[in-house]
């Protein structure tokens, strides 16, 4: 698709390179606002590189990025910061910060240099604590949590920046079953009330329980994109993960899961 | 906010308490007298020689010592929070090797620049050229900028140990060595005049930098994704950094450790937000450094301590109990 | 001759930096001599190794010394010396001398024992005027502390050294390294530092003391020296005007200066000048500007070296805003001595009578 969106993520052409190898090769796709997708493919993919890529966080070679109407790159770094959030796979401080300092990070785009934390600010922290499960942690220190726990502070600090788009690469890494469930489902309900999400999943089968639409990378390159149940076949699976791979539904919600086994 | 009240009465009191302590002996009222004097007000209760005690060689010296205690101590809250490694410190990029190597060019191969001037050139340099060296293989990364102020300031080191070697002979060991160790022993108005505008020129905007230092606790990503100009800034904090270290230290020589322990200590007290732990860095710092000139400077009377020895002596048990509650914790 | 101790001591020793200077010297011109058989099994047993002393031993036979001719003395009265806690054996007197510093070298010319010297190192300042032609043919062998392969290049048989420090490792060599080499080495007893040794307060017996000692050592007649000493001594006008000075040695942001024990305080003891840092138990020591204002000597005795000119203290002072106002700097009522008098010495005298007479010039308003 090209053209420009005005609404929902859009990507025209994106290419990036990484110390001058190409990363992303050149890719077209548009993200609709408001839902939960899914970035997936192998290892080596490219999905990391294009979330950061979108978060300005790396430079785009070629191409052009824009969500709900602006050009991401265009626009000034704080209005940036405060209209979308990246949380890093993996993400941590030496500095004995507390778990509440830490989410207070993302008042800062709302703050200015010499803002301090005000009461408004406190209370979009403790929601955002509340938001990711985190309340009863708010003055460890974090350096003393578990990885999974880090991750769901970091996703409250991603919360506090109240964003209109929230990146997410491999939230569920580190947590465990329910947590991981408590997560997406958290995701769904961000999209509901207005947040388009896109999340890079390593777990196939959350992403087809819980993703309105997939983007389905191999090599830096786009393989297939759209709405989930229509995109995530079994083909399309088994071509680009290189085995066999059978889509069944969920005996309680219906919808599916990826059983893999290997090629012969 | 109390915090702020409380240390900046250390502060002054440090400061009027300080000027009445020397090995001559004048009444703490003559010398308050005489600087009060010296403002314009009241007559001047000590003849011109004693006057000359308080008003040339000791308030000089202790605003000396709190500008650099003071701007050091900030400067290790910059460097902490930019290269992420709580074992930064202001000399981290060959500032102070290449300030030494400035100083010790004037005072051993008589070169004709001022002293302050040939080191703060000596900084520069070295700055230069560890981010030359930092940024000839690729990024500028931290970690490199590290390495590289490693490396530069070993070449410094070096060279200066060579020209120490080559051209010292009987006591004059004894001036580069003062100067090497950290000492304010010649620090008259024209010093106290650059420590305290490197104060304000460079220390007064990095103070108001205090959110922006927050934001790169989980490192350059995370602080691009909040807003920050991570290049830029980098860049602006250390030249701010560099520039204040390198006028601290071609006023006072290399005085170690206040950079290094100070900021964990005052981050103990309360915590590691910037917008607080930079200002009262600064008041503790420069109380911390009148104290331990003070007791430089009495301690043996009439001989005089290079105050890096005593900041040395306090500095490294501190940072050994400092370490012990990380590994603890 | 083994390799690795060799190829260490030329790696320490070959670094110019370290500042030591060989200049075209005599003693390449002169016949190497070998030293005595004794001396040659001493020196195949030590673990030391020089090049050159083994060329040298390879290539000429004995030859007989060279220098004064010795006075003949009664037997002496000790067999050895204990200098500064190492024991200098009295055996035949030394025909080849290298000093170190010029206290030494001046000691040696003042007891006309000039040609005994076949080098010296680390000298302070030009030797007075009476000496000068004696002095102009001694080979230098350093500018600063001599390594101990140069000093071992003039093939001596006596180390005499100002400072015991010359007697280091990466200086001149240990004394018992030298003496291993059947070198002996000698201190001037005034520079000891263990306090056995240091004089609880320099007093010219020290320095008669000291006379006494390398004459006995040389087999020379000290009874001249001594006389014209004293002489010299006694002619010497103490003030009597109750003054006080500051011994301004070197330094600018941290004075180092005359203390208590010292020859400075016997030089102003001499001249009858009070010193203000008198009160240190030290030769010399740093001090600092305060005390120096508070005590606003009368006069500043400002020592004259190469490194730290009269003029740079000068300035040091003036630039300083608050020495500036001192009345001696105001007034210019400084008192100059040539460093190299200003240590423990045959000089010492000398430079009593010149302060003296310097301070007689002096008037005060």
């Amino acid at each position: 698709m090209t053209g420009e969106l005005s609404t929902g993520l859009g990507l025209d052409r994106v290419l990036v390179k990484v110390d001058g190898t190409i990363i992303i090769d050149g890719i077209t796709c548009a993200i609709p606002q408001n839902t939960v997708t899914a970035l997936i493919g192998p290892n080596g993919a490219g999905k990391s590189t294009l979330l950061h890529t979108l978060a300005a966080a790396l430079p785009l070679a070629e191409g052009r990025l824009w969500f709900n109407g602006s050009d991401l790159l265009a626009m000034p770094r704080r209005t940036r910061a405060r209209m979308l959030a990246l949380v890093e796979q993996d993400s941590s401080t030496e500095l004995p910060l507390t778990v509440a300092d830490v989410v207070a990070l993302g008042r800062i785009p709302h703050q200015g240099a010499f803002g301090d934390i005000s009461l408004a600010d406190r209370e979009i922290v403790g929601h955002a604590l509340l938001a990711a499960g985190m309340q009863d942690f708010a003055n460890r220190a974090i350096t003393g949590l578990s990885g999974g726990e880090r991750q769901r502070v970091l996703l409250a600090r991603a919360l506090a920046q109240e964003p209109r788009l929230l990146l997410l690469d491999e939230p569920t890494n580190h947590l465990d079953v329910s947590a991981q469930l408590t997560t997406l489902n958290l995701l769904r309900t961000l999209a509901e009330s207005g947040v388009t999400v896109l999340a890079a999943l390593h777990d196939l089968t959350l992403a087809a329980q819980y993703a309105d639409h997939v983007i389905v990378l191999n090599h830096g390159s786009v393989v297939a994109a759209g709405p989930t149940a229509a995109t995530l076949t079994a083909e399309l699976i088994g071509t680009v993960y290189q085995v066999h791979a059978d889509v069944i539904p969920h005996p309680r919600t219906g919808r599916g899961i990826i059983a893999f086994s290997p090629r012969e | 906010m109390l915090w702020f009240i409380v240390l900046s009465v250390v502060l002054i009191t440090s400061v009027t308490v300080a000027v009445t302590i020397g090995p001559a002996t004048i009444t703490a009222p003559d010398v308050w007298g005489s600087i009060v004097h010296h403002l314009g007000l009241g007559a001047n209760p000590l003849s011109p020689l004693r006057d000359s005690i308080v008003w040339e060689l000791r308030l000089p010296r202790v605003l000396t010592a709190g500008a650099v205690g003071a701007g050091l101590a900030i400067s290790g809250v910059v460097m902490q929070a930019i290269t992420r490694n709580p074992l930064a410190d202001p000399y981290l990029l060959g500032l102070s090797s290449g300030a030494s190597l400035g100083a010790v060019a004037v005072l051993l191969l008589g070169s004709a620049l001022l002293l302050p001037v040939a080191a703060f050139l000596g900084a520069a340099l070295a700055l230069a050229l560890t981010l030359l060296l930092a940024g000839m293989f690729g990024r500028i990364t931290p970690s490199r900028t590290v390495l590289a102020g490693i490396a530069v300031s070993a070449l410094a080191a070096a060279i200066t140990s060579l020209i120490i070697f080559w051209t010292v002979t009987g006591d004059s060991y004894r001036e580069i060595l003062g100067w090497l160790l950290g000492s304010l022993a010649g620090a008259r108005w024209p010093e106290a005049g650059i420590a305290c505008s490197a104060i304000l020129v460079a220390g007064i905007p990095i103070m108001f930098s205090g959110r922006t230092l927050d934001a790169f606790a989980f490192g350059d990503t995370s602080a691009a994704t909040l807003g920050v100009n991570v290049q830029r800034t980098r860049w602006i904090m250390l030249t701010v950094t560099a520039l204040l270290t390198g006028a601290m230290v071609s006023v006072s020589g290399s005085i170690g450790f206040v950079g290094l322990v100070l900021p964990h200590a005052v981050r103990l007290i309360v915590g590691p937000r910037h917008r607080l732990l930079l200002p009262l860095s600064a008041l503790v710092g420069a109380s911390f450094l009148i104290w331990a000139d003070t007791a430089a400077r009495t301690f043996f009377d009439p001989r005089e301590l290079p105050v890096g020895i005593v900041t040395a002596i306090i500095g490294a048990p501190v940072f050994a109990v400092l370490l012990a509650r990380r590994v603890r914790s | 001759m083994e390799a690795t101790p060799f190829t260490g001591l030329v790696g320490v020793q070959a670094f110019p930096f370290l500042g030591r200077q060989v200049a075209p010297s005599d003693c390449s011109a002169d016949t190497l001599m070998q030293p005595c058989p004794s001396e040659v099994f001493v020196f195949a047993v030590s673990r030391t190794v020089v090049v050159l002393s083994v060329a040298a031993l390879s290539l000429t036979g004995c030859a007989a010394g060279s220098g004064g001719t010795p006075t003949p003395t009664p037997t002496p009265a000790a067999s050895a010396i204990d200098n500064c806690g190492v024991s200098v054996p009295i055996t035949s007197p030394p025909q080849r001398v290298v000093t170190i510093k010029s206290t030494s070298t001046e000691m040696l010319l003042a007891l006309g024992l000039g040609d005994r010297i076949v080098g010296t190192a680390f000298q302070d300042g030009p030797v007075p005027a009476r000496w000068s032609a004696d002095a102009a043919s001694l080979p230098v062998l350093a500018d600063k502390v001599p390594s101990q392969e140069v000093v071992l290049s003039a093939t001596p048989d006596f180390v005499y050294a100002g400072w015991e420090s010359n007697f280091s490792a990466d200086g001149a060599g240990t004394r018992s390294d030298l003496a291993a080499l059947g070198i002996r080495s000698y201190v001037s007893p005034s520079a000891c530092k263990e306090a056995a040794y240091q004089p609880s307060k320099l007093s010219f017996s020290d320095i008669d003391a000291e006379i006494n000692q390398v004459a006995e050592i040389f087999s020379v007649d000290d009874s001249t020296l001594l006389a014209n000493q004293h002489a010299t001594l006694a002619g010497v006008a103490k003030d009597t005007r109750g003054l006080s000075a500051l011994w301004f040695s070197s330094g600018s942001s941290v004075p180092y200066i005359g203390a208590g024990i010292g020859a400075p305080q016997l030089i102003l003891d001499t001249i009858g000048v009070r010193n203000i840092a008198g009160d240190i138990k030290d030769t010399w020591a740093p001090y600092n500007w305060e005390s120096v204002i508070a005590a606003n000597p009368d006069v500043i005795v400002l020592v004259d070296a190469s490194w730290s000119t009269k003029e740079k203290k000068i300035k040091v002072l003036e630039d300083n805003p608050a020495t500036a106002k001192l009345d001696a700097v105001k007034n210019h009522r400084y008192l100059v001595v040539p460093f190299a008098a200003s240590e423990a010495g045959v000089r010492t005298v000398d430079a009593a009578e010149d302060l003296a007479q310097q301070l007689k010039a002096q008037t005060f308003g």
